[in-house]
């Protein structure tokens, strides 16, 4: 990291020229999205309580521009300062994640997961999702020769604090994040696919091992069963699939057009301007909109790997397939909840999703990618 | 390092197939039947109520309970094109017009998709018919819905208050954020201050339905929490001797015919039991009444107006708090206090009682005023102590004072100083008794009384210039407060409260109505914390020796020496002070306010009758009742009395 003060800012001047706009729009794409569709799962029952039917799209639209400025933020440095301080980003991630255990965090619906800031809830385990991936890209960027099964592991106990630290507010969705992004980062750190197979072994007996010591809260394993079982479980996490399918499937080829989704607008689908927010799309702009929901997110995905191809140092490709890992997992989770092929989880729709923390970490992730990017020459 | 990062692409690739494939399913080759699924989709919510909390009195005696009402509701969304011939069939079977049905339906404070109630107290035979025909009747329910029931019938109504529909104002409240249109809600009284305690919290019941109306399954359910139970310090039959008591009185003095305004119309009143001790209000009467069960169902505005306007004297009205009279001489007591406490009497000292007192004018100015104040009596009683003034409630040993008051402390209008802070110790003195303001008491809607000064004068002018057309503070401002009258206002509650400090060495407790709150696991949620310090302003001697000054006025030649002839003060020790107010036009306002005490128990009795004449009159005889039933003494008639002060 011996960068010269001159020769830096003479390549500054000229890295601007190389952002990727295609990664952007898309990303901007989604975020528009979002906005429609949470205006329409919301307008109406905050007019019915005689509250501005605009009031979560115009937090959202702040929580946008506030995204902005995190990702000017965030493409403004050098990406490689990123890995001198890695280590102290996810130390700091995890006292965060202790913290907000305490009384100085929030707890809202039995679960201790944000921390109350000027009115905004701050969760960190978002801001754990990129300090992790940071901290993993250094370290696997310094590690020489083929993988160890001693490297996998130590690379998998770091994401492991983390991850279990965020299960017991509890978040399981975001543990199966820290998962995603230690997995995908492990595959192209060209661990083998054994050391992978054990990796998982050792994860599942630990697992067991949690639900016999009753780690595992009752609601995350009715959710499971219902996933699993769907006659086994309450009314209530059955109804929650019932209603997302429902309003899905009637959307059909073209969907029932903007703000005229029933299912939408008798409010039957819960959570819908959050984990269920793609319910919303799916009934409203119906097969045809899904698809270029998707497409969008293999736009974003494409760019994102191709940053990895070619970024100039390890570091980068790691930090970019590792972004890339988070993103498509927390796609895959959730469209896959909303049909129903996937445990309901908790894990928001990326850049669509209402809700500060997630957009903020995903804007910045967008920047940290374009930052990679843009330096590829330098 | 490419190579692995296209394997972890090709993953991803695999989860775009998958998603594509379930949504090419679901939304194309199932989507027909979601589609039926969702037209078949609706939600009825029930929200089931909370238990409401009960409200007791001091020893447990339920003064408001609760009992099951069948209530009709309609859920507009569920009844669609078919309200019409809805509306008509209820009409027939409710016997209420489908006009009138029509009209509580369209009800904007309700959310679309909730059921609005339409009629309660409905007939079993008409909710079984309408239970059994659900084809017939989409979106209509019936259900027992729990309302107040009150065991003693409208004893303590104007304490205990009643509920009503929640108000848009309260709606837009966030204090209120919990409650959705169409909620009932404590609207005055108990019920109102202590809504937060005894509402609970209501569950809801949430299943799917189709579009016939059949349960299609449970989707969620939520229990109701029972609210806590408020025990109040108002004792049940000391409340029904207060009332009663009051309104025999009120009767009995309808029968006489005072001076030359004919009957005394004696149309209102209020009496008040409380403990000096703690000021826990054992009665609070205030009369007329009303039912408070007839809350239970709603009122149109005409007939609200009718039963409660001015025809009937306001029955809502709490006298007791929201009334402001003037207090005529009850006041004098506390005159008294702060003339002693001024140096501008003295207990050894000795004032004439002539028929009129002429305030001090310009002798060498021929064109000046000559001010004349006139006793309650045209005789004349001579020279006598304190003590006695206050006894014989003599007007003309008063008037002095007042303007003594000027004297001292305004000369031309101007402040003198005379080494006292505050210029106006009269109002400072008064309002250390706790005139003027309120008593916080634990009731909503109470009123501030009023102690006039110069300020409240000019301001008052100011802004109401026909209403109050002089501006300006004047001896007779004064001479006017030392009799109660002029622009002075108390309420009975101020008024017994300060004679609570009276009774208690000057030590003044905020006068209060709830005991305690007790959770429905009988666990004490709240305990109600005496809150009684040393307000008044004036040497405890001089306290005492008003406050013994006032047992002459039922004995010998004291103004209710008539009223409470034959009581056995050995006893029970008694002392008490008359008042007539004087309302022009109306007939006087008749007043007593009572101290007794007996085998440690210390009660303070006022009683207000507008109306009714001298204190002697109508006020004192009605105390009288209430002291004999509180210390379990023989009821003496109520007879007539002279007409004294």
């Amino acid at each position: 990291m011996e960068l010269a003060a001159g020769r830096v800012m003479v390549q500054e001047r000229h890295t601007f020229r190389h952002i990727d706009p295609i990664l952007l729009a898309a990303a901007i794409g989604l975020a528009v999205i979002g906005l429609f569709a949470i205006y329409s799962a919301t307008h109406q029952s905050l007019a019915a309580v005689h509250l501005d039917p605009g009031r979560f799209v115009k937090r959202q639209l702040t929580f946008l521009a506030l995204g902005a400025v995190v990702l000017m933020l965030a493409l403004s440095f050098d990406y490689r300062l990123m890995k001198v301080y890695a280590g102290m980003i996810y130390v700091s991630s995890l006292v965060l994640l202790v913290l907000v255990r305490t009384p100085l965090g929030t707890s809202v619906k039995g679960a201790q997961r944000w921390f109350e800031l000027f009115g905004f809830q701050l969760a960190p385990s978002e801001i754990a999702k990129l300090a992790l991936i940071a901290m993993l890209a250094a370290f696997l960027s310094e590690l020489r020769g083929d993988l160890t099964l001693r490297d996998v592991f130590r690379t998998a106990g770091l994401a492991a604090i983390p991850a279990f630290l965020v299960f017991l507010q509890p978040d399981l969705g975001s543990s199966i994040v820290f998962v995603a992004i230690l997995v995908g980062m492990l595959v192209v750190a060209g661990a083998r696919a054994r050391y992978l197979g054990l990796l998982a072994l050792t994860a599942a007996v630990l697992i067991v091992a949690g639900f016999q010591v009753g780690l595992v809260r009752e609601y995350q394993i009715e959710r499971l069963q219902a996933f699993l079982d769907p006659t086994s479980v309450s009314q209530d996490a059955l109804h929650n699939r019932e209603q997302a399918e429902i309003a899905i499937g009637s959307g059909g080829l073209t969907g029932v057009g903007f703000l005229k989704g029933s299912q939408t607008n008798l409010d039957f689908v819960p959570e819908q301007h959050t984990d269920f927010v793609f319910t919303v799309v799916g009934e409203e702009f119906g097969f045809a909109g899904a698809l270029v929901l998707l497409g969008l997110y293999g736009v974003l995905l494409w760019r994102a790997f191709r940053v990895a191809l070619l970024s100039r140092d390890p570091f980068g490709t790691y930090l970019a397939a590792g972004i890339a890992s988070m993103f498509a997992l927390q796609m895959f989770v959730n469209v896959g909840m909303n049909v129903g092929i996937m445990p309901i989880t908790g894990i928001p729709l990326p850049f669509v999703s209402y809700g500060g923390s997630s957009l903020l970490l995903n804007l910045a992730s967008v920047g940290l990618l374009l930052n990679v990017h843009m330096r590829r020459f330098a | 390092m490419g190579l692995r990062v296209k394997v972890l692409a090709a993953l991803v690739l695999v989860m775009f197939a998958t998603l594509t494939t379930r949504l090419w399913f679901l939304q194309v080759l199932a989507s027909e039947q979601y589609k039926a699924e969702a037209k078949d989709n609706a939600v009825r919510l029930i929200e089931v109520p909370a238990q409401r909390g009960v409200i007791k009195d001091a020893n447990g005696t339920f003064l408001v309970q609760n009992r099951g009402s069948v209530v009709l509701t309609i859920n507009r969304q569920e009844l669609g094109d078919q309200t019409e011939r809805v509306l008509l069939d209820l009409s027939e079977l409710l016997d209420i017009s489908a006009d009138e049905l029509g009209a509580r339906l369209d009800d904007e404070r309700y959310y679309v998709f909730s059921p609005i109630p339409v009629a309660t107290d409905i007939p079993k035979r008409v909710a079984y018919y309408i239970e059994e025909h659900p084809k017939s009747f989409p979106g209509v329910d019936v259900q027992p819905v729990p309302v107040r029931r009150y065991p003693l019938g409208s004893v303590a109504s104007h304490v205990l208050g009643y509920l009503g529909q929640i108000s848009q104002d309260q709606l837009k409240d966030p204090g209120f954020a919990e409650y959705s249109p169409g909620d009932v809600i404590g609207v005055s009284g108990i019920e109102g201050v202590y809504e937060r305690y005894l509402a609970g919290t209501r569950g809801l019941v949430k299943y799917r339905v189709n579009s016939i109306g059949e349960n299609l399954g449970l989707i969620g359910r939520q229990r109701p929490v029972a609210g806590d139970d408020v025990w109040l310090t108002i004792d049940a039959g000391t409340q029904e001797l207060a009332e009663e008591s009051l309104k025999a009185g009120i009767q009995h003095a309808r029968t006489l015919v005072e001076s030359d305004s004919g009957y005394l119309k004696a149309n209102a009143g209020a009496a008040i039991v409380l403990d000096p001790q703690t000021g826990a209000i054992e009665a609070m009467a205030s009369y007329p009444t009303f039912d408070p069960s007839l809350f239970t169902r709603g009122f149109s505005q005409k007939e609200f107006d009718r039963r409660f306007g001015a025809g009937h004297s306001y029955p809502l009205l709490n006298r007791a708090i929201q009334g402001q009279y003037p207090p005529g001489s009850t006041y004098k007591p506390f005159v008294a206090s702060s003339a002693l406490q001024r140096d501008i009497v003295t207990t050894g000292g000795s004032y004439g009682c002539p028929p009129y007192w002429t305030a001090p004018y310009e002798e060498s100015d021929p064109d000046a005023v000559q001010y004349v104040f006139n006793n309650w009596t045209t005789a004349n009683l001579g020279y006598m102590n304190l003590a006695t003034a206050l006894a014989r409630s003599c007007d003309t040993v008063f008037y002095p004072m007042g303007y003594r008051y000027w004297d001292l402390f305004y000369v031309n209008g101007d402040e003198q100083s005379h080494g006292v802070v505050s210029h106006e110790p009269l109002q400072h003195d008064l309002g250390s008794f706790g005139f003027g303001s309120q008593t916080r008491v634990d009731l909503p809607f109470e009123q501030d009384g009023r102690v006039p000064d110069a300020g409240w004068k000019q301001a008052i002018h100011d802004q109401y210039p026909e209403s109050f057309p002089e501006g300006q503070w004047f001896p007779g401002d004064f001479i006017l407060m030392t009799i109660g009258q002029g622009d002075t206002l108390v309420t009975p509650l101020q008024l017994a409260t300060a004679y609570g400090a009276l009774e208690n060495d000057g030590k003044e407790c905020v006068p209060h109505v709830l005991n305690r709150v007790v959770a429905p696991d009988d666990t004490v949620v709240r305990e109600y914390q005496e809150n009684c310090r040393k307000r008044v302003r004036v040497d405890e001697r001089y306290v005492r020796y008003v406050r013994d000054a006032l047992t002459g006025t039922l004995t010998g030649s004291g103004t209710a020496a008539a009223a409470f002839a034959g009581f056995p003060f050995g006893d029970v020790w008694v002392a008490g002070k008359t008042g007539t107010a004087e309302v022009p036009p109306k007939q006087d306002y008749s007043w007593f306010a009572a101290m007794t005490a007996a085998g440690g128990q210390e009660h303070v009795v006022v009683v207000l009758v507008e109306q009714g004449g001298h204190g002697a009159t109508t006020a004192a005889p009605i105390a009288r009742h209430i002291i004999e039933g509180l210390y379990g003494l023989d009821f003496s008639a109520f007879t007539d009395v002279e007409g004294t002060d």
